[in-house]
C-alpha cells in the first residue's frame, strides 16, 4: 500500500511539473498561434476574393459566415469556408471566393492532413485555380472525371479531388441557398455606409 | 569530455538511428517526401529527444524503475505538444505541412529507446550529448532520403526546380514505395561503404544482425518447411 502511494505521488508530481510546463508554453503560444491563424485566414480571404474596395464579415443568423467584398457598386463578390470529411486523411478545409455572379473566382486550401508531397500538391494555388475556376453550382457536373464529372484531379491522388469537390461545391450549395440573406444584409449595410457619408 | 564526444559522434554515423538503428521508421518513411520536411521533422525530433533526454537523467534516481515507462511518457509526450504549439505559432507554413507527424513524435521509438537505454542510466550532460547526436543523426538520415526524393521524385531541392519543366517527376518516389526503395539502397550502399574499410583495415565485415538475410524472421519459416534440396535430388532420381 506504502509503495504503490509512493508510486502514484511521484508520477503525479513528474505530472504535475509537466502540467505546469505546457500551461505556461500555451499561455505563451496561444496568442502568436491566434494572430497566425488569423493572417492565413485573412490572406485566404484576400486570395480568393475579386477585387474589393472593403471587406467585412457577416455572420448568418444559422451560424454561417461569410466574407462580403464590395466595391463602389455594391457587393462584387462572397469568400466563405468550406470542408470535406471524404479527404485521403481526417478533415480538408478551403476558402472558396465567388464573383457576384457566383462563379468561383479562387479556392485556397486552409487545413488538410493529406500526404505530404501528393495530396497536399492540391494546395497549389495554381491548380486549383485551373482545377476550379470560373464555374458556378449549376453549370458543371461538380463530380471529378473518373466519377463521370468535369472536375480534374491529379493522378494518384483522386481520393483528395473528389473531397476538394465536394467541399467547393457543398460550399457553393450553401452558398446559393444563403444567398437571399446575405443580399439583403448586403444593401443594408451599403444603405448604412451612404447614410453615413451623407 | 571524451566520453560526450564519442557518445554524440556515434549518434550520428556508427549508431545511426535511421540507416543503422533502423528506428523511428515510421517518420522517417512517411515525410522524407522533400528536404524542407526532412529537416523540420529532423529537428523537431532532435529538440524531444534532448529535452527528455535531459529530463529523464536529471530525474533517474526520482523516477521509480516499477513506473519509469509512464513516466517517460508523460515528459516525452509533453515536450512534443510544446514542440507542437512553439512551431504552430513561430513555423506556420512547416507545421502545416508536416501536420498530423508532429503529434505522433511522442511514438516515436528513437525518444522512448534512447530514454529507456540510455537516458535513464546515464549522467545528463552525457544524456544531452547522446540526444543531441541522435537527434542530428536522425535529422541527417531524413534529410538524406529527402533530398533523394525531392530531386527524383518532384525534380527540385528545397523548392527550387532543378531540371526545368521538360523533366516528368518520378511520383513514384514521393508516394510511399519511394520511400522503402531509396532507403533500401541507402542501406545497401551504407553496408557496402562499411564492408570496404572493414576489408582495407584488415577485418572481418559482419552486418548489423537486424540486416542480414539469414536473420529475417519471414523467411525462416518458409526454411525450416521446405526440405528443399533432398526433394529436387529425389525427383531427378525417379525421372531417371
Amino acid at each position: 500500500m506504502r509503495e504503490i502511494l509512493n508510486l502514484s505521488l511521484r508520477l503525479a508530481l513528474i505530472c504535475a511539473v509537466m502540467a505546469v510546463v505546457l500551461a505556461k508554453v500555451d499561455a505563451m503560444t496561444r496568442e502568436p498561434i491566434a494572430a497566425v491563424e488569423a493572417l492565413a485566414q485573412r490572406e485566404a480571404v484576400e486570395a480568393v476574393m475579386p477585387p474589393f474596395e472593403t471587406l467585412e464579415p457577416d455572420t448568418l443568423a444559422d451560424g454561417g459566415i461569410y466574407f462580403v467584398g464590395r466595391g463602389p457598386d455594391g457587393p462584387t463578390g462572397y469568400a466563405f469556408a468550406a470542408t470535406s470529411a471524404k479527404a485521403y486523411s481526417g478533415e480538408i478545409a478551403v476558402m472558396v471566393g465567388v464573383d457576384a455572379g457566383g462563379r468561383v473566382q479562387g479556392v485556397r486550401v486552409l487545413r488538410h492532413a493529406e500526404t505530404p508531397g501528393l495530396g497536399s500538391r492540391y494546395a497549389a494555388p495554381e491548380v486549383l485555380a485551373s482545377f476550379y475556376a470560373g464555374h458556378g453550382l449549376h453549370d458543371r457536373d461538380w463530380r471529378v472525371k473518373k466519377d463521370g464529372g468535369d472536375v480534374d484531379a491529379i493522378t494518384g491522388a483522386t481520393v483528395t479531388g473528389r473531397a476538394l469537390a465536394e467541399a467547393v461545391s457543398t460550399g457553393l450549395a450553401g452558398f446559393e441557398r444563403d444567398r437571399p440573406q446575405l443580399q439583403g444584409a448586403a444593401s443594408a449595410a451599403a444603405a448604412d455606409t451612404t447614410g453615413e457619408a451623407r | 569530455m571524451a566520453g560526450m564526444g564519442r557518445t554524440f559522434a556515434q549518434g550520428i554515423w556508427k549508431e545511426n538511428p535511421v540507416f543503422r538503428l533502423l528506428l523511428g521508421m515510421c517518420p522517417t518513411l512517411a515525410v522524407s517526401t522533400s528536404v524542407q520536411n526532412g529537416l523540420g521533422m529532423g529537428l523537431a525530433t532532435t529538440f524531444v529527444l534532448v529535452c527528455s533526454n535531459v529530463m529523464i537523467s536529471a530525474l533517474r534516481n526520482f523516477i521509480p524503475r516499477q513506473v519509469r515507462i509512464p513516466g517517460y511518457v508523460v515528459v516525452i509526450a509533453s515536450f512534443v505538444t510544446v514542440v507542437d504549439l512553439v512551431m504552430h505559432a513561430y513555423f506556420f507554413e512547416l507545421h502545416r505541412s508536416l501536420g498530423l507527424f508532429i503529434p505522433l513524435i511522442v511514438v516515436n521509438c528513437i525518444i522512448l529507446g534512447r530514454a529507456e537505454a540510455f537516458a535513464g542510466r546515464n549522467g545528463v550532460a552525457v544524456s544531452l550529448a547522446d540526444g543531441l547526436g541522435m537527434g542530428l543523426g536522425f535529422t541527417l538520415g531524413l534529410s538524406v532520403l529527402g533530398s533523394v526524393r525531392e530531386v527524383l521524385g518532384s525534380g527540385s531541392i528545397l523548392g527550387y526546380p532543378l531540371f526545368g519543366p521538360g523533366y516528368p517527376p518520378m511520383l513514384v518516389m514521393i508516394l510511399p514505395p519511394g520511400a522503402f526503395l531509396t532507403l533500401g539502397l541507402l542501406l545497401a550502399g551504407m553496408n557496402r561503404l562499411e564492408e570496404r574499410r572493414a576489408i582495407r583495415a584488415g577485418e572481418k565485415y559482419e552486418p548489423p544482425r537486424e540486416m542480414d538475410c539469414g536473420s529475417c524472421v519471414l523467411c525462416k519459416p518458409l526454411a525450416s518447411l521446405s526440405p528443399a534440396p533432398p526433394a529436387a535430388q529425389k525427383s531427378r532420381n525417379s525421372s531417371e
